[in-house]
């Protein structure tokens, strides 16, 4: 089995600030499935989605209670094509209300830096270099 | 900006049943980004799921991993027919997920949708974006 296309759905408090977060970031918004209550930023054209929804509108997709930022239940792996712009997307972020979270991880093949957004929502951005990839990973 | 691939990262207890339970549902294991306290579960070339250990996952937050009392994230994955959806909600339910809500079809979609073995919810969708309405 094979999916065609992933949306990533998290919370947020404010969608106005979100958009304006993630476009300052470099990513472009799917308009066509945003509105007030929820955005959608492209991070892979026709793939990879993530959604941001306002907390209400989030929580009527779920019986559980929205997380209040207090504890983490996914953190999501992102890979861009340099290690600059994996520096850069970590500089816009922590410039634009982001937090670090964690140490640059430069393991050679792979290289590594963390962001907490607005809502808490953590993101590690890294760069890949498969063709290094030591046999004993 | 464009990323190549995306890993979601969710914490599980028991990396051996979250394994069957994928497998059974019916996606690869990307075996060299999995061990004992790992699986890397393929839904596509650029798109992963790994699940870590509880214990795992911790090093790498400061906050705690949720009790299951909670939702952070929900994840939605688009197949390639109706039939694919039920397939993969079917299979997932017969081995221990349950179902979160009665399919729905709004024509160019259908969704359907179930939680994980460890609490994790996932909406299957099935979209045919030429019959979309110009006004979703």
């Amino acid at each position: 089995m094979e999916i065609n296309q992933i949306y990533v759905n998290l919370p947020v408090k404010d969608v106005q600030k979100t958009r304006e977060f993630w476009t300052k970031l470099g990513f472009s918004i799917n308009e066509q499935f945003s509105d007030e209550k929820a955005i959608c930023v492209i991070m892979k054209q026709d793939h990879i989605y993530t959604m941001f929804l306002k907390e209400e509108f989030f929580q009527t997709f779920t019986d559980r209670p929205v997380a209040k930022g207090d504890t983490t239940q996914t953190l999501l792996a992102i890979g861009v094509n340099s290690r600059e712009e994996v520096d850069q997307m970590l500089k816009t972020a922590t410039e634009n209300g982001g937090s670090k979270y964690s140490e640059l991880r430069d393991y050679g093949w792979m290289y590594q830096k963390t962001f907490a957004d607005l809502d808490g929502h953590q993101w590690e951005v890294l760069f890949s270099d498969m063709s290094q990839l030591p046999a004993e990973f | 900006m464009k990323v190549n691939q995306i890993y979601v990262n969710l914490p599980v207890k028991d990396i051996q049943k979250t394994k069957e339970f994928w497998t059974n549902v019916g996606f690869s294991i990307n075996e060299q980004f999995s061990d004992d306290k790992a699986v890397c579960v393929v839904l596509n070339d650029t798109i992963y799921v790994m699940f870590l250990t509880e214990e795992y996952f911790q090093t790498f937050s400061e906050r705690p991993v949720p009790k299951g009392d909670t939702t952070q994230v929900l994840v939605a994955i688009g197949l390639n027919s109706r039939e694919e959806v039920d397939q993969v909600v079917n299979a997932a339910v017969a081995n221990g997920a349950y179902q979160h809500e009665e399919p729905q079809d709004y024509g160019w979609m259908y969704q359907n949708s179930f939680w994980d073995i460890n609490g994790h919810g996932w909406n299957v969708t099935f979209a045919d974006m030429s019959q979309m309405p110009s006004q979703p």
